[in-house]
C-alpha cells in the first residue's frame, strides 16, 4: 500500500537547514496496524503529514496504491486524502458548535459520494464507535474520550484504505485512552490499515509493528508479537 | 465540493454567531437603505416637479427675452439677471393675430411685501395680462379671475395664492373683498387660487399675488417691457410648428434677418421637462453616490470581520483540508459567506428603506398635503441595491476567502 525509499525532507529558514528526515525507507502492507515511535524532533510527525499526503519530501520516492506522489498535483492529493486516507488528531479538531452528525458529515461534503447516501453512512460511522444516541449532540458537549471516537467516526465515514491517528490518546486520560484505542483495534481486526504516530510506549504496542525514528532516520523496525492488548483490558 | 453543501455551511457558520453577523451587515444596511431612500426621494421630487411643470398645460410655450447664450439649455441672458427690454405690447398684438396660437399672456414680476393688519409675507407679484389665466390653466378656487375690466382700467385688484391667503387671513377670515397692501399700494382681493405648488420655473404659486399688468409695469416696476411671454397653442396645430412662427413673427417685429442674432428665446413645455429631468436625474444620482459611500465603509467592515473569521477559523481551515477540500473549496466557502451577508444586509437596507420611504411618504401626504408628495420607489433601487450589496460581499469578501484557501494545513492544524 504504502512504498517510500530513500525519504528526505529538510526545511530552509533563512540560511538555516533543518534536516527533519535524512533518509528513510520502509513499505506497509493492506490490514497493517503500525505505530512509529520516536521522541519529541524525532520526525515522526514530519513523516506522518508526508504519508498523508499533507506535505510533500524534498526527495525520495513515495508511492501510494501504486502512485507515486510526485505524479499527483494539489488537487489530487486533496482527493485522495478524502477518499483514501482516514484522519484522527491529538487534539480530535472537531468543530464545537456543529453536532456529531455534523461533524461526521464534514469529509463527506468533499466527497463524490451523493448526498442521498450520506445519511446512511454517517450512522454507521457514529454506531461503529458506540456513540449512536449522540448522533445530534453537540460535539462541544461531549467529553474528551467521546470526541475522540467521534474523530474516529469523520475518520471512517469515507470508507477509507488507511486511518493515520497522530497522538490520538494525547489529551486523554487513561481510560478514556484505552477506549480510544479499543476503537482502532476493532478497525484494524476488520482489515482497516491503521498508522499511528505516538511516543507513549503501552499505546504504540497496540500495533503489530512499531517503528522507531530517531534524528530523522529509522532506529528500528519491529513487528510486535507479543501484544499488550489483553494485558491493557486487565 | 457541491453548491448546495456551499450555501449550507456558510448559512451555519453565519447563523452561529447571529449578533456579530447582525453588526457585520450593519454598515451593508444603512448604505442601502440610503441609496434607496435618495432614489425613492429624489424620483418622487422629479414626479412632482415634472407633474407640476405638465399641469400647466402641455401646449403651453414660453418666451424670454434675450438669446440661449450658448445653445442647447444653457440660460438667455435674462435669466442671468441682464434686463433686456426686447419683448413689448407690439409683440403681444402680433401674436395674437396668429391664426397658430389661441392665446398670449404677458408677464411681469417683482417681488414684494404683502400686508394684511399685523400679518406679512414677503411675496413675488405677477403683472398678468388678460389671456393670463386661461393660457396658464389656472384655476380660481374663491371669487374671480381678473377680468378684462380690471386689467384694461388697470384696477387694484388681485387674485392670490392659497398659502398666502391662509398666512395673511387665517382660516377664520374670508379674504374676498379684503384689502392688502403690496409695495403700499393697495389691492382688494377678488379671488384665491384653488391650489398651490411650485409653478413653472420654481415659483411657489402658493405665495403669489396676481395683478394687473400695467399696475405691476407702471405703478409698481416702473418699466413698458415684458419679463416673458406666454403663449397657448392652438390644438390644431403642432407645437414645433408654432414655436417657428412664434420665430418668424417676433424677427420680423424686431427686425431680425438672421436666427442666431435673435433677441428672444422659445422654450416648450417639452424643453422644460426634459430640462428638469436632466436637473433632477443628475441630483439623485448625486446623492445616491454620496450614499455609496457608506456602502464603501460597510464592505471595508465585512472585509475586516471577514479577516477576523479567518483567522479565528484557521483550525478549522485546516481539518477541512486535510479531510480532501482544495483551496478553491475553502474558497467558495468564504466567499458565499461574505456574499450572503452583504446580499442579506442589502435585502434588509431595502426593506428599511422602502419603510423609510413609506414614512416619509405617509408624513408628508398627511401633514403636509400641499406640497403634493407623490409616492415613487423606482424598481431600478432594489435591483441597484441587490447588485451592489452582491457586489461588494464579492469584491469584499475576496480577498479574505483566499487569504483562507491559501492555509497551509500542517500549519493551519498547529495553530492555536
Amino acid at each position: 500500500m504504502i512504498n517510500i525509499k530513500d525519504l528526505k525532507k529538510e526545511y530552509v529558514e533563512e540560511e538555516t537547514t533543518t534536516r527533519a528526515l535524512r533518509s528513510v525507507t520502509f513499505s506497509i502492507e493492506k490490514g497493517e496496524f503500525v505505530s512509529i515511535m520516536g521522541p519529541s524532533g524525532s520526525g515522526k510527525s514530519t513523516l506522518l503529514h508526508i504519508l498523508s499526503f499533507l506535505d510533500r519530501p524534498t526527495s525520495g520516492s513515495y508511492t501510494f496504491l501504486g502512485k507515486s506522489i510526485d505524479d499527483m498535483d494539489d488537487r489530487e492529493l486533496a482527493h485522495v486524502r478524502n477518499k483514501d486516507m482516514g484522519f484522527v488528531f491529538q487534539s480530535f479538531n472537531l468543530l464545537s458548535r456543529l453536532t456529531v452528525y455534523d461533524n461526521v458529515e464534514i469529509p463527506l461534503l468533499y466527497s463524490d459520494i451523493p448526498p442521498s447516501n450520506r445519511q446512511e453512512r454517517i450512522e454507521e460511522a457514529v454506531r461503529s464507535v458506540g456513540l449512536a444516541e449522540k448522533l445530534h449532540t453537540e460535539a462541544g458537549k461531549l467529553s474528551g474520550g467521546q470526541k475522540q471516537r467521534v474523530a474516529i467516526a469523520r475518520a471512517l465515514v469515507t470508507d477509507p484504505n488507511i486511518i493515520f491517528a497522530d497522538e490520538p490518546t494525547g489529551n486523554l486520560d487513561s481510560q478514556s485512552g484505552l477506549q480510544v484505542m479499543e476503537v482502532l483495534d476493532t478497525l484494524h481486526k476488520k482489515g482497516r490499515t491503521i498508522v499511528l504516530v505516538t511516543h507513549e510506549t503501552q499505546t504504540a504496542e497496540f500495533a503489530n509493528r512499531i517503528i522507531r525514528i530517531k534524528d530523522g532516520l529509522v532506529e528500528s523496525d519491529k513487528v510486535v508479537t507479543n501484544r499488550q492488548f489483553t494485558q491493557h483490558l486487565k | 465540493m457541491l453548491l448546495s453543501d456551499a450555501f449550507k455551511t456558510a448559512t451555519r457558520s453565519l447563523t452561529h454567531g447571529k449578533m456579530r453577523t447582525i453588526l457585520t451587515m450593519l454598515g451593508i444596511i444603512i448604505g442601502i437603505a440610503s441609496v434607496i431612500i435618495l432614489m425613492s426621494i429624489g424620483q418622487s421630487a422629479q414626479n412632482l416637479i415634472l407633474g407640476q411643470v405638465q399641469g400647466i398645460g402641455s401646449n403651453l410655450l414660453f418666451v424670454v427675452p434675450g438669446a440661449p447664450s450658448g445653445g442647447g439649455f444653457s440660460s438667455p441672458a435674462s435669466a442671468q439677471g441682464i434686463i433686456i427690454t426686447t419683448l413689448q405690447q407690439r409683440d403681444i398684438d402680433a401674436l395674437s393675430r396668429e391664426p397658430s396660437i389661441s392665446g398670449v399672456a404677458a408677464e411681469v414680476r417683482g417681488q414684494a411685501e404683502a400686508v394684511y393688519g399685523s400679518n406679512n409675507k414677503t411675496v413675488g407679484y405677477q403683472g398678468v395680462s388678460e389671456d393670463f389665466f386661461s393660457v396658464r390653466n389656472m384655476d380660481v378656487g374663491k371669487g374671480r379671475a381678473l377680468s378684462k375690466g380690471d386689467i384694461d382700467s388697470a384696477s387694484h385688484v388681485a387674485v392670490i395664492g392659497p398659502t398666502l391667503a391662509n398666512t395673511l387671513f387665517g382660516t377664520v377670515v374670508d379674504p374676498l373683498n379684503k384689502n392688502i397692501r403690496v409695495k403700499n399700494i393697495s389691492f382688494r382681493i377678488v379671488g384665491v387660487l384653488s391650489k398651490g405648488g411650485t409653478g413653472a420655473f420654481g415659483v411657489d404659486q402658493g405665495d403669489l399675488v396676481i395683478i394687473p399688468l400695467r399696475v405691476a409695469q407702471k405703478q409698481m416696476l416702473g418699466i413698458s417691457h415684458f419679463n416673458n411671454i406666454q403663449v397657448a397653442a392652438n390644438p390644431e396645430y403642432e407645437v414645433a410648428f408654432v414655436k417657428a412662427r412664434i420665430s418668424s413673427v417676433l424677427r420680423q417685429n424686431h427686425s431680425i434677418t438672421t436666427s442666431n442674432k435673435d433677441d428672444f428665446t422659445i422654450r416648450t413645455q417639452e424643453d422644460i421637462l426634459s430640462l428638469l429631468g436632466n436637473i433632477t436625474s443628475i441630483l439623485t444620482l448625486f446623492l445616491a453616490a454620496i450614499a455609496s459611500i457608506s456602502l464603501i465603509v460597510g464592505g471595508i467592515g465585512i472585509m475586516n470581520i471577514m479577516l477576523v473569521s479567518v483567522t479565528e477559523r484557521t483550525r478549522e481551515i485546516g481539518l477541512r483540508k486535510a479531510v480532501g477540500a482544495t483551496d478553491n473549496d475553502i474558497l467558495k466557502q468564504f466567499l458565499i459567506e461574505s456574499v450572503l451577508l452583504t446580499v442579506a444586509g442589502g435585502v434588509i437596507g431595502i426593506a428599511v428603506g422602502a419603510a423609510i420611504v413609506g414614512l416619509v411618504y405617509f408624513v408628508l401626504s398627511t401633514f403636509f398635503t400641499s406640497i403634493g408628495w407623490v409616492f415613487a420607489f423606482p424598481i431600478s433601487a432594489v435591483i441597484l441595491g441587490l447588485g451592489v450589496s452582491t457586489v461588494a460581499g464579492l469584491v469584499f469578501g475576496i480577498y479574505p476567502a483566499r487569504q483562507a484557501g491559501r492555509k497551509n494545513p500542517i500549519d493551519a492544524l498547529r495553530y492555536e
